[in-house]
């Protein structure tokens, strides 16, 4: 029995390894896709390692005391410069700093943090919801197909913004309310890009073949079909993650997102706005501009992931 | 005698990749004359699609002429710009594709689309043009020419489509026209007409002809003058008659070897694949490019480039320099004249696979189906169908049908596209709901679809599909995918599923190297081998095979059908065969049921379905069935139309609407009263009989003289 499972790991190993260096090639291979992912890495890097505190399991509870020291970030998030109010940039302040003296760069690197996980976990969570909505949909048809989609057509029918302030309204902000009122206002269009796909993949012998050994229909979505939609899915969540930055910056920037002293993006570009015309762009700009990349980065690589697929065909 | 047409010398053309040029056709070089019809055939990938796309210069943004000359009625179209190309070729090269439905533009009616070809290149009033597309409608045997100008495409049947087409291609009175598998679409009994009227048009127009077909058949009926091509390059040039009667390239020969015969079945003789498969145009072999897979190669054809030349010349002479003479016989062979067709013998003796009831055992019946019959309900996806108050029709797909069939042998389908066979195997096999009627197989009832049945029935009854790139789910690795049937039906322990895998791909001719291999990275025929050994993982009982072999090129489904005879045999196990070519069916089934518009016309013993008395519909499938010999005659019945709708099946026999034959019997009987089972030969076995569902009576069907002699 071991000898067997050896013998299946060995030749599994290969496989996986080539099938990892498959799964990048379309990034590499496109110089678009190159740059986005470049841009967005760019952000990783600075949330990864703005301070040392994700590297300290000692730290991640809640209620201790640990006290983190800066790395990119340079500063802290909350903390005052005394007499650097409304500063320009300078050596010791990359960005200068804001209203009440805090490093607008050390906020701006803090921030990515929220952004970068708040974005894709919202991300995630509407593609779990939209994508099997859209594979029962799409599978199943007939009633079933009609009652999902003229529900989740009414969904769409209701502007995003007017959505997300009912959901805060209703619930308050934190979050798990960002995360849930990106995934309402997501999950309806990624239910209509899986069903298509499923109708279209549904046709196909293979599945024929499946239906024919008597598997059961959630077997067949999830593991015959899902897996055939996976190109056009991810490539539609790339753009939805920027979406989501997008949303979330427009949150923070209605003064609905998390409450302060946050340093999302949107809280930034808030908080900087007001000192626009007083000669003191730098914390509006460093917002937007941070948005911006990310979701230019984002969008980039979406096209270029697609322009490789369409190679494919 | 007058100058060509046009006239191809040494042409090559390449495309441009990022791994720079693929040469995909090299050294092609023919003639064609006014009223001449040439056939170019191969297997797919071969470039003959490359030839014709490559005389209009619509090779791509990629595609390059990179050699040779092309020149028509007397000039070059070689190294000319777009304009001046367009300007020298006026209007007087037409194409035809294949698929008419994505030749036609959906938006705009066929009179537009067809006075748009007028009025684009001449000037000339919208009457006149109308005028002459009516006229033009009319000589391509257009059934109501001034309704069909009106309708739009998704109007009309696939036949008229293809009929519009030509019609649109010959409206200019093009002096070339360039035919790329314009009948592959198309059903044998309008392919047979389409075809027909080709010739005719060939005769009254004197156009020159260039038919691109992978169909041997095909080109035998309408071609004079056949090329065979060859990974690029023209292996053999001849008269139709001289090319199927005396073939002399081994390529050839092979093809000929592969490709069943119309009469000819399992027990008396087998096919022979040729072996390997063709080269890709990016790694040609260094020698002739056929050596790899010939079984005459020697050293020298290894390392030594074959020149194209005549018969009996020496093989120093480059014919592709040498004007091209009506009635000459190339080869692109040093051996060409050495070589016998009939002293050949197979590398391996493939066993012929005889019926099995030799010692007049009657096999016990496996699957007995009774008045089956599968109703769709159409238009009930509105939500208002949801709560029932849609507007519905019902498309009755198979209406009534009943069989018996005994174990381990295959029953062949056959009928035009829209007959209901594949309806009639989804249902027995449970993909879909049967509206009324009984089947059994052995003790279970197939009443329930596929998901509420036992798993032991389901174990039993497994399918083998058409379409090879659709047949294995791209996500998933060979050996992954034969795995699944393997474990969900428990038929090794665990641990021994891998060696299964590796035994079932050893079955197909496959070796275990495929088991990581995704879909993508294997060639149809290969496809096709691991869809077989999937269905087969389960050692069923009953495996439904639909068109298994259709999508598949000559030589690569003479050995598919070989594996699915060698497993059958194996394994005892029944099949259904479908498939729309007769020769195949055959070659292979042991009994035949014809079916149309939902019903079983004739059913019975292979051999009783092709010689009288047969029912007339089978007389016009036969009549229609491309002959791979130009000197096989047959009798001339063309069905009229396209297949009634099942949704509104005609009343009384079915047939009687297309019926050829519906002379012979008096007054309105066809119309009014449904046709009751003549059974024209009862054996003590039941299941041997031969059955038609026709009014004629037997004595008169069998005095039908033969479709084919």
């Amino acid at each position: 029995m071991a000898a067997i499972n050896l013998k299946d790991n060995n030749a599994l190993r290969p496989s996986a390894f080539a099938r990892f260096r498959e799964a990048i090639s379309p990034l590499t291979q496109s110089k678009t896709a190159m740059l986005g992912f470049i841009m967005v890495m760019f952000w990783v890097i600075i949330g990864l390692f703005a301070d040392d505190i994700l590297f300290r399991p000692a730290c991640w509870s809640e209620d201790s005391e640990c006290k983190a020291t800066p790395w990119l970030a340079r500063y802290e998030a909350q903390q005052s410069f005394r007499g650097q109010i409304l500063k320009d940039p300078t050596a010791e302040h990359w960005l200068g700093t804001d209203r009440q003296g805090r490093d607008i760069w050390a906020r701006v690197a803090h921030g990515t943090r929220i952004v970068l996980a708040l974005a894709p976990i919202s991300v995630i969570v509407a593609l779990l919801v939209g994508g099997s909505l859209g594979l029962i949909a799409g599978y199943f048809g007939k009633w079933v197909d009609e009652i999902i989609m003229r529900i989740l057509d009414a969904m769409i029918g209701i502007p995003s913004i007017l959505m997300y302030l009912v959901i805060l309204a209703a619930l308050g902000p934190s979050y798990l309310t960002i995360v849930l009122a990106v995934t309402v206002t997501g999950a309806p269009g990624i239910a209509k890009l899986v069903r298509s796909l499923t109708l279209d993949i549904k046709t196909r012998d293979y599945i024929a073949a499946a239906q024919t050994r008597g598997e059961s229909p959630w077997y067949i979505m999830f593991v015959e079909i899902l897996p055939n939609a996976r190109g056009p899915i991810m490539i539609d969540a790339m753009l939805r993650m920027g979406y989501a930055v997008f949303a979330m910056g427009t949150l923070g920037f209605l003064g609905l997102g998390l409450p302060p002293p946050s340093p999302d993006w949107g809280s930034i570009v808030n908080a900087g706005r007001t000192h626009l015309l007083g000669g003191h762009p730098w914390g509006a700009l460093a917002g937007s501009l941070s948005t911006a990349t990310l979701v230019l980065g984002l969008n980039l690589m979406a096209d270029g992931l697609q322009e490789q697929l369409n190679k494919y065909r | 005698m007058d100058a060509p047409v046009i006239s191809v010398k040494n042409l090559a053309i390449s495309y441009e990749t990022s791994r720079g040029d693929v040469p995909a056709v090299r050294n092609v070089t023919f003639d064609i004359y006014r009223g001449q019809t040439l056939g170019l055939v191969g297997e797919s990938g071969c470039g003959k699609s490359t030839v014709a796309y490559g005389l209009v210069n619509y090779l791509g943004r990629n595609g390059k002429i990179s050699g040779g000359d092309i020149v028509f009625q007397g000039q070059s179209l070689v190294g000319r710009s777009g304009e001046e190309l367009r300007k020298l070729r006026g209007n007087s090269i037409g194409m035809v594709y294949q698929d008419p439905f994505t030749s036609l533009n959906p938006a705009m009616n066929v009179g537009e689309q067809m006075m748009e070809v007028l009025t684009v290149h001449q000037k000339i009033s919208t009457e006149a043009a109308r005028d002459k597309c009516l006229k033009m409608l009319q000589r391509v045997y257009m059934p109501s020419p001034e309704k069909i100008l009106e309708r739009y495409p998704h109007q009309i049947s696939g036949g008229q489509q293809q009929r519009v087409v030509i019609a649109m291609a010959l409206l200019n009175n093009p002096s070339l026209l360039i035919m790329d598998e314009p009948t592959t679409a198309l059903d044998v009994t309008i392919e047979a007409a389409v075809l027909d009227l080709i010739a005719d048009l060939r005769r009254d127009f004197d156009t020159a002809i260039l038919f691109i077909s992978h169909n041997l058949g095909v080109v035998a009926r309408v071609c004079e003058r056949v090329g065979v091509m060859y990974a690029g390059e023209l292996v053999e040039l001849a008269m139709a008659n001289e090319i199927f009667a005396n073939p002399r390239h081994p390529y050839t020969q092979g093809l000929m070897r592969a490709l069943p015969r119309l009469g000819v079945d399992k027990a008396s003789s087998a096919l022979y694949p040729i072996r390997g498969r063709v080269p890709s145009p990016s790694r040609l072999p260094p020698g002739c490019t056929f050596e790899p897979r010939c079984d005459y190669a020697t050293e020298a054809c290894r390392t030594n480039k074959q020149v194209f030349r005549a018969l009996h010349t020496p093989i120093t002479q480059d014919a592709a320099t040498e004007p091209d003479v009506l009635g000459s016989h190339k080869v692109r062979c040093q051996f060409a004249e050495q070589i016998d067709p009939k002293a050949w013998v197979p590398a391996e003796t493939l066993a012929l696979y005889g019926r099995s009831d030799q010692f007049g055992k009657i096999p016990e019946t496996v699957l007995d189906v009774d008045m089956l019959s599968t109703h769709y309900k159409s238009g009930g996806t509105s939500l208002l169908g949801a709560f029932g108050l849609g507007k519905r029709e019902t498309v009755k797909a198979v209406d009534g049908v009943s069989f018996k069939l005994p174990r381990g042998k295959s029953l062949g389908v056959v009928g035009e596209s829209g007959s209901g066979k594949s309806t009639l195997v989804k249902t027995i096999i449970g993909l879909e709901d049967m509206t009324s009627g009984k089947a059994q197989f052995m003790s279970f009832s197939l009443e329930k679809s596929a998901r509420q049945r036992d798993l032991s029935l389901v174990k039993e009854l497994q399918m083998v599909f058409q379409n090879p790139d659709a047949t294995l789910n791209p996500a998933y690795s060979v050996g992954k995918q034969i795995e699944r049937p393997l474990r969900r039906f428990g038929v090794v322990p665990s641990n021994q599923v891998r060696d299964e895998v590796i035994r079932l791909l050893r079955e197909v001719k496959l070796d275990e190297h495929y088991y990581d291999r995704l879909p993508r990275q294997l060639s149809g025929g290969e496809k096709q081998r691991v869809g077989i050994a999937r269905a087969f993982a389960g050692r069923p009982d009953l495996v439904l095979a639909d068109e298994p072999v259709s999508a598949l090129d000559v030589s690569v489904q003479a050995a598919v059908l070989n594996l699915l005879l060698g497993i059958q045999k194996d394994q005892g196990t029944t099949m259904i065969f479908i498939a729309h070519d007769l020769s195949v069916v055959r070659f292979f089934c042991d009994y035949i049921a014809v079916m149309y518009c939902g019903q079983i016309m004739e059913i019975g013993p292979a051999e009783a379905i092709y010689s009288p008395p047969y029912h007339p519909y089978t007389e016009s499938l036969l009549a229609a069935v491309p002959i791979p010999d130009p000197t096989v005659q047959q009798s001339h019945i063309r069905l009229d139309g396209a297949i009634p709708s099942p949704a509104n099946p005609p009343s009384g026999c079915r047939f009687h609407t297309r019926c050829p034959r519906r002379g012979l019997v008096p007054g309105d009987k066809c119309v009014t009263t449904v046709p009751t089972w003549q059974t024209i030969r009862t054996s003590d076995d039941d299941n041997d009989s031969h059955r038609i569902f026709c009014h004629i009576p037997a004595e008169e069907l069998s005095k039908l003289e033969q479709a084919l002699h």
